[in-house]
């Protein structure tokens, strides 16, 4: 595959589908070495606790590679689970429960983008209803102020800001935003453009493997 | 020791600064007797105490205590529904009491863990409390009160019990009667009633040996103890003769705190004007 | 009426008033509530502050202890902050560990404190390698209704101003540390960041520093962190509505505006206690 412009450059990323049998939706997501798998079970029923009575309650948990989930997982399951919200249709499904699990695989850089990116793609197979889709997107600003879009771990250390974007399919409008390091709004809108153009791909490919797995199946 | 894995977690070992002053300069004893000194209270004088009601808009009802530099407030929520069915009680209702002491309440960095410690002081809050709510009145509901020490500069468990009582009164509970708190600390012969943090604390223990501790809590209208605390070394009679100071403590409280309760009335529902 | 109204249909409530281009609390769109600052109440912490943002009320204390250094920074301390959401602050909230929000509010400030630089962990150092100073800033809400991001940073800027670090050297013969709790000397605040938080509502109407009600009616929510030269050290949208590139450069107006206001606050406030003393 052929890259076009430098700055858009995304690692080589792909998805299996439906891999898992438990699950009612399943995806391996990966870019470049950083590879999340995940899981969807639902719509199921839900605990009175949790209960929401007009919409489906969405559960999100990120798994490490390694040890026990601890605050930055939970703060980055926040931002996965809010997103989700915006563009599922919960309230088709009132009263019950959807949960979405994670499992880094492995993490070389650009995680949460991965982790978003894999959600979708788990929740597409599950067959949930959506508004719109959604993709991830991590750029970095390296010291001497170039934007590098899915940057690698290493890119990530030497890097002088980090952010993540979540981007919808139908307006290419920011759904979540996240970032470390001092940055000028200047910056920050050319990061937004440069993801926004880099979420194309993404959606482009999205539409592939849709197209590819159902040309099959009819 | 168990990891927290829902706090942001700092070095494994830490240490206070306190552990490493110069050996010299002993920290100098701050009361063995306070008349020392004019303007300074007297050995059975309480702390002036500003209290005020309702402070949280999210409770039902809250107080906030500062005596001193003891700094406590609470906030009541309910009566609500239990949220545990099986424990639900047909006939009254639920008391349930929380007290937790901010991390950078004490000289020394709390932990934000409850410890064995927190639960004890909140058993002593439930038990000081319950006698003196009416909790027939709410079948098969549940009313929390819930704690945080913010500074302590002794005796916040008795100042607990005083604004718990506060602020179950701003919810509109009904009570018997306001529930005071009030300790004393006894070294040697002499009571020291509302003690300091340096009181409570006093590295110079008197020559005869006995320390002791007491926490009290009374419902003053009738006169009636609704909970005692007592740790240490204290024959009989010096334990009556403490906990009868501390009674004293809070007869002396007692109208500040209705005075805060009727000024936290008006305020709420302002007399018709005539 | 109007009670039985604002329970019943709370979104539709709100809106009657949105349309009128103001809100229930009687304030404009664009407006904060009234901002109070109170420093150096807590006197068992090295440093504390207390904010009030309308209702909502949150403390900070910090406390300082002595730790040896990671082998990775061997010239660097730590700062270790922590948000606590206790029961008392709220009925939505339970007693017992830290909910999501509450973790995710501590690992926001985390981020706020490392991508703003506010403290260099260097000056920390005491002895490299040996020993340093770890700040943990533990901050509290008293009383939550909603703009809780906002209200932690200054509490904590506020607080780490405040800050005192008592003199530490270290005995040549023995190697142990000497603490002279009577020379103190304060803590250097390199940066100063200020947050500014936004909700959405309807998916268009944007308002700033939203109550607890208008978050959970909003469909979604953002916060902007600036510092003095007008960088941006945090954006943090955790997710909810799409916004487009000038509802961003407007909040990002405001939110220079904010941090003007704040750190005249901060200055008043601390000049005020120097009279004091």
């Amino acid at each position: 595959m052929a890259e076009e412009a430098s700055h858009t450059f995304l690692r080589q990323f792909g998805c299996e589908q439906s891999l898992l049998s438990k699950p009612d939706g399943s995806a391996s997501y990966f870019q470049g070495d950083t590879n999340v798998l995940s899981g969807v079970y639902g719509p199921a029923e839900v605990k009175v606790s949790k209960e929401i009575y007009d919409r489906a309650t969405l559960e999100v948990l990120i798994q490490p590679k390694v040890g026990l989930p601890s605050v930055r997982e939970r703060a980055r399951e926040q931002c996965v689970r809010e997103t989700c919200e915006a563009v599922l249709l919960s309230t088709l499904h009132p009263r019950s429960s959807l949960t979405l699990i994670l499992q880094v695989i492995h993490d070389d850089g650009s995680l949460l983008s991965c982790c978003l990116n894999a959600a979708c793609m788990a929740l597409m197979d599950a067959g949930l209803p959506m508004s719109c889709l959604f993709c991830g997107i991590t750029c970095s600003i390296s010291v001497d102020g170039q934007i590098i879009t899915d940057p690698t771990a290493e890119q990530e250390k030497e890097s002088r800001a980090l952010m993540t974007f979540a981007i919808d399919s139908a307006q290419k409008g920011v759904l979540m935003a996240t970032t470390k390091g001092s940055f000028s709004v200047t910056e920050l809108q050319e990061c937004i453009a440069v993801s926004q153009k880099a979420s194309e791909r993404i959606f482009q490919f999205y539409r592939d493997s849709v197209f590819r797995r159902y040309s099959k199946i009819l | 020791m168990p990891v927290d894995h829902r706090r942001i977690r700092g070095p494994d070992e830490s240490f206070s600064p306190r552990l490493f002053l110069p050996s010299g300069s002993a920290k100098c004893a701050a009361a063995e007797d306070r008349r020392s000194g004019d303007g300074a209270r007297g050995n059975m004088d309480v702390r002036a105490i500003f209290a005020r009601c309702g402070l949280v808009s999210q409770a039902k009802g809250s107080a906030y205590i500062e005596a001193g530099n003891t700094k406590v407030i609470c906030s009541v929520y309910g009566p609500r529904e239990t949220e545990r069915r099986d424990e639900t009680e047909m006939k009254r209702g639920k008391l349930l009491a929380d007290v937790r002491l901010a991390p950078f309440s004490c000289r020394k960095r709390g932990q934000w863990i409850q410890g064995t410690e927190e639960k004890d002081l909140s058993q002593f809050l439930l038990e000081s409390l319950r006698p003196g709510v009416l909790l027939q009145k709410y079948p098969r509901s549940q009313i929390e009160v819930c704690v945080m020490v913010l500074e302590n500069d002794g005796a916040f468990l008795a100042h607990a019990v005083t604004c718990a009582s506060l602020a179950l009164a701003d919810a509109g509970i009904e009570m018997y009667d306001v529930v005071m708190g009030c300790a004393a600390r006894r070294s040697g012969d002499a009571v020291l009633l509302d003690p300091t943090f340096a009181e409570e604390h006093d590295e110079h223990p008197s020559p005869s040996g006995k320390e002791s501790r007491l926490t009290l809590a009374l419902m003053p209208a009738m006169n009636q103890v609704s909970g005692l605390q007592a740790e240490g070394e204290m024959d009989a009679e010096s334990l009556v003769e403490a906990a009868r100071a501390c009674m004293e403590g809070c007869y002396k409280l007692y109208p500040v705190v209705q005075q805060t309760l009727l000024k936290s009335v008006r305020k709420k529902a302002p007399p018709p004007e005539s | 009426m109007a009670a039985g109204f604002k329970t019943a249909e709370p979104l539709e409530y709100h809106r009657s008033f949105l349309k009128e281009n103001c809100r229930p609390d009687g304030r404009e769109l664009g407006e904060f509530r009234a901002t109070t600052l109170n420093i150096g109440s807590i006197l068992t912490a090295e440093g504390s502050a207390l904010v009030k943002i309308g209702n909502t009320t949150v403390i900070c204390g910090i406390k300082t202890e002595l730790a040896s250094p990671t082998v990775d920074g061997p010239t660097k301390g730590y700062v270790v902050p922590n948000v606590e959401l206790p029961s008392l602050c709220s009925s939505r909230f339970r007693s017992g560990p830290p909910g999501e929000q509450a973790q995710a509010a501590s690992q926001f400030i985390a981020d706020v404190i490392e991508s703003s630089e506010v403290i260099q962990t260097e000056d920390l150092c005491v002895e490299k390698g040996k020993l340093c100073w770890v700040l943990y800033c533990d901050i509290v809400c008293l009383d939550y209704d909603g703009n809780l991001l906002d209200a932690c940073i200054i509490a904590l800027l506020a607080a780490l101003k405040n800050t005192q670090l008592p003199e530490v050297m270290i005995n040549s013969e023995t190697e142990q540390p000497v603490v002279d709790l009577e020379k103190k000397r304060p803590l250097k605040v390199h940066r100063h960041p200020v947050g500014s938080s936004f909700a959405v509502f309807d998916k268009t109407i944007l308002i700033v520093d939203p109550t607890a009600e208008e978050e959970s009616l909003s469909t979604g929510l953002m916060t902007v962190v600036m510092d003095e030269e007008g960088r941006m050290c945090c954006l943090h949208k955790p997710g909810g509505t799409a916004l487009s590139g000038e509802k961003l450069q407007d909040c990002v107006s405001r939110a220079v505006a904010r941090h003007t206001e704040v750190r005249k606050l901060i200055d008043k406030v601390l000049e005020s206690m120097k009279m004091d003393t």
